[in-house]
C-alpha cells in the first residue's frame, strides 16, 4: 500500500488498487498527517463535501460535516469554501446552508458568479444570459442588452432545448463568438440522483459552435488563486478537500495545493484491478441482494464496463482519500 | 482497377442524388428503370432521423420513383440493426415519426440510448434520463452528429451537440450509425453476398456519400446534383472514382462526364471493373 503513484511524485495515499476501503482510510490518515502539518488554511468544496443537494429541504446534510466545519473554526485554521454552485445567489444559498446547521458566511463563500461579473465588467461584455433563475441577481448591475457572449451556468431545468437553442443563435450570431462558462463539471449529486452539471452544455455548444469556452469557477487557476488570496495563504500551506476528481483536486493540485479527495457527493467506487481476470474493457461488480433472512444474501455477480473512475483516475491522483470530510478534519487537526 | 471484379451492387442516395426537396431530378424515374435492368441487387441510403422507411417510400412513390421498402436503409435502420446485434434495450430520443423503424424493439427498462434529431426530447429531464443510462454502462448510439440545421426562422441545433454533452459528462464515446461511418455502408450491403469490392455508392455528398463508401473500400460516384458545389470532388483524398453529372445523365451529355448508370450498365455486361475503365474511355470519344 501507498507505494509512489506513476506519473506523480507526491506520495499520497491512495486505496491501493488492492486495497479496501477501510484500511486504506487508516492508511490515508497517517500518510496525510505527514504533509498536512505545514497547513495554514483549508478551502472546501461545498456541494458533496458539506451536504448532498435537492429535494424538498433543498438538501441533507453529510453526516459529521456541520461539526468539522465548527472544529476547523475553532482550531484557528483559515477557512474558505470554495463552490461551483450557481443555481442561486450566494446569499440565498448561504442561509440554506446555515438552515443545515452549518456555520457559514456569505463573506467566507468563493463562487463563480462574482468572478463572472468582474471578467465581464473588465472586458466590456455584454451576457446572453443561460443560468438558474435564482442566479440572475448577481448580474443584476451587469448591462445585458444586445449581448455580444453568452455566460453559462448550472441552469439545471432552464436547460430546454428552446433556451439551450437560443444561447447557440447568439453565439453563432457573433463574429467572435466568447463563451463563458461557469465551471465546467460533468454532474453532480442530488438527493434523487445525479444530475447533468453545466459542463455537458458547455461542451455542446462548444461543439455547435466550434469555440473554446473560457472557464470561471474551479477548476480555473485564477479562482483557486483568488480563493487563497482572499484567505491569505500560500498555495503549498492550504489544501483544498472536494468531492470532484477533476474540478477540486486536479484543480488545486494545478494551483500548487494539496488536495483531498472525500468519498461523499459525487464520488464514484468504481475501480479495476489491474490482475482483473476480465476481459478489457470490462471489470466484475459484485452486488449483495440482501434478503429478509441475512443467511440467505444472494451475491451476484456482474460484469460492467470500466470507465476512468474517481479511485483510479488516468489524470488525476489525490494527495489523500478520505472517507468523508469530518476524518480529513481529524486527521489534520490531529498534526497541530 | 486492379482487382477483376464484378459489380454486384449499386448504393443510390436519396436527397440530392434521385430527388431535391419535393422534385425529382429530371429524368432519375426513367435512368433508375434501366438501372434496373443490370443484374445488380440497387440499395437506397440515406441518412435520415426524422423519416421513417414508409414515409420515404410514400414520398418517392408519388415522384414516380419504382422502390421497394426493403431497398431503403437508413441511418435509423442501421440503429436498429445495431441495438437487435447487442441485444439491448433502447431509450429512443428520436422524432416520433421514425419510431416505426423500431416496431418491435422492446424499450422497456432501458439499457441503451439512441440520439437522434429530438428537440422535444432534449430538455434537462430526459437528458438526465439518458445520462444515468450511460453512467450505468448503457451504449450510447448516435444518428448523427449534425452540429445544427436550418428551419425557416433561423438555425437550430441538431443531435450532435446534445450526443457531445452526453459524451463529455459520462466519459464515452458515441457510436455514430449513418453516413459517413465505414459500418453503415458495409451493413447496407448485408444480405446482397456483396463484397464492398463490388459495389459502388452514388452520392451528392462528397464527403458522407463518396468518400465514406470509398474508406469502406467501395467505389464511389459524385454527382454534380444536389449540394454539390464546383471543387467538392477536391475535398476528398482519394479523389472521387468518378464524378458525373447528374444520376440520370444521357451519353450525349458526355463532355460533361457519363452517367453512372450507363457505366453501371457497361459494367455489368463486361463484369470487370478493369473492362470498365476501358468502357469509360469509349463513352467519352464516341
Amino acid at each position: 500500500m501507498g507505494t509512489p503513484l506513476p506519473g506523480g511524485p507526491r506520495g499520497g495515499l491512495r486505496r491501493g488498487q488492492d486495497g479496501g476501503a477501510k484500511m486504506a482510510a487508516q492508511d490515508g490518515g497517517a500518510k496525510m498527517a505527514a504533509w498536512a502539518r505545514g497547513v495554514r488554511g483549508l478551502l472546501l468544496d461545498i456541494s458533496g463535501v458539506l451536504y448532498d443537494s435537492g429535494g424538498s429541504g433543498g438538501g441533507v446534510p453529510i453526516a459529521g460535516s456541520a461539526e468539522a466545519v465548527r472544529k476547523i473554526k475553532a482550531s484557528g485554521l483559515k477557512l474558505r469554501f470554495c463552490t461551483n454552485e450557481t443555481q442561486a445567489t450566494r446569499e440565498k444559498f448561504v442561509k440554506k446552508l446555515q438552515g443545515l446547521g452549518f456555520d457559514i458566511s456569505v463573506a467566507e463563500v468563493t463562487a463563480p458568479a462574482p468572478a463572472a461579473c468582474r471578467l465581464l465588467k473588465e472586458r466590456g461584455l455584454r451576457p446572453h444570459l443561460l443560468v438558474h433563475d435564482d442566479l440572475v441577481p448577481e448580474f443584476a448591475e451587469i448591462d445585458k442588452t444586445n449581448p455580444n457572449c453568452v455566460v453559462v451556468g448550472d441552469a439545471a431545468e432552464n436547460f430546454s432545448y428552446a433556451n439551450v437553442n437560443e444561447a447557440f443563435r447568439v453565439l453563432i450570431g457573433l463574429e467572435k463568438p466568447v463563451l463563458i462558462s461557469l465551471g465546467r463539471g460533468r454532474y453532480y449529486k442530488e438527493t434523487d440522483g445525479l444530475k447533468l452539471d453545466v459542463g455537458a452544455y458547455m461542451k455542446a455548444l462548444e461543439y455547435a459552435c466550434d469555440v473554446e469556452a473560457e472557464v470561471v469557477g474551479k477548476p480555473a487557476k485564477a479562482f483557486f488563486e483568488s480563493a487563497l488570496a482572499e484567505m491569505g495563504v500560500p498555495p503549498r500551506e492550504a489544501i483544498m478537500i472536494g468531492d470532484d476528481i477533476v474540478s477540486d483536486v486536479g484543480g488545486a493540485q494545478q494551483c500548487g495545493m494539496r488536495a483531498v479527495q472525500v468519498r461523499t457527493g459525487k464520488y464514484r467506487a468504481f475501480g479495476h484491478h489491474r490482475a482483473s481476470p476480465t476481459p478489457p474493457g470490462w471489470l466484475l461488480n459484485a452486488v449483495i441482494r440482501p434478503a429478509e433472512d441475512p443467511t440467505r444474501n444472494e451475491l451476484l455477480i456482474q460484469l460492467i464496463p470500466n470507465r476512468p473512475c474517481d479511485e483510479n483516475h488516468p489524470q488525476v491522483k489525490p494527495d489523500a482519500y478520505v472517507n468523508n470530510l469530518a476524518e480529513a478534519v481529524d486527521v489534520i487537526l490531529s498534526q497541530l | 482497377m486492379a482487382a477483376r471484379r464484378a459489380l454486384k451492387a449499386v448504393l443510390v442516395d436519396l436527397s440530392g442524388t434521385l430527388h431535391v426537396e419535393d422534385s425529382a431530378v429530371p429524368g432519375a424515374q426513367e435512368a433508375l428503370k434501366r438501372l434496373r435492368s443490370a443484374p445488380v441487387t440497387i440499395r437506397f441510403v440515406t441518412n435520415t432521423t426524422k423519416e421513417c422507411k414508409r414515409d420515404l417510400l410514400e414520398r418517392l412513390t408519388k415522384l414516380g420513383f419504382d422502390i421497394a421498402e426493403n431497398e431503403i436503409f437508413t441511418s435509423l435502420t442501421a440503429a436498429r440493426n445495431l441495438l437487435e446485434q447487442k441485444q439491448v434495450r433502447p431509450l429512443l430520443l428520436v422524432d416520433d415519426k421514425a419510431l416505426p423503424d423500431f416496431t418491435g424493439i422492446a424499450t422497456e427498462d432501458p439499457n441503451a440510448v439512441v440520439v437522434g434529431l429530438a428537440p422535444e426530447h432534449f430538455h434537462y429531464e430526459m437528458m438526465n434520463k439518458a445520462f444515468r443510462l450511460i453512467l450505468d454502462g448503457a451504449p450510447l448510439i448516435a444518428i448523427h452528429k449534425a452540429r445544427y440545421f436550418k428551419k425557416k426562422n433561423g438555425l437550430a441545433l441538431g443531435p450532435g451537440p446534445f450526443v457531445t454533452g452526453l459524451e463529455y459528462a459520462t466519459d464515452t464515446k458515441a457510436t455514430v450509425v449513418g453516413k459517413p461511418e465505414k459500418t453503415f455502408f458495409l451493413e447496407a450491403l448485408r444480405g446482397t453476398s456483396c463484397a464492398p469490392e463490388e459495389a459502388v455508392m452514388i452520392g451528392d455528398d462528397c464527403r458522407d456519400d463518396v468518400g465514406g463508401a470509398q474508406n469502406a473500400g467501395m467505389h464511389g460516384i459524385l454527382v454534380r446534383t444536389g449540394k454539390y458545389r464546383p471543387g467538392d470532388e477536391d475535398k476528398i483524398n482519394p479523389a472521387p472514382y468518378l464524378t458525373c453529372e447528374s444520376f440520370p445523365a444521357q451519353r450525349e451529355d458526355a463532355s460533361l462526364g457519363c452517367s453512372p448508370f450507363q457505366i453501371i450498365q457497361g459494367c455489368c455486361k463486361q463484369l470487370s471493373w478493369q473492362s470498365f475503365s476501358t468502357g469509360i474511355r469509349n463513352s467519352f470519344h464516341n
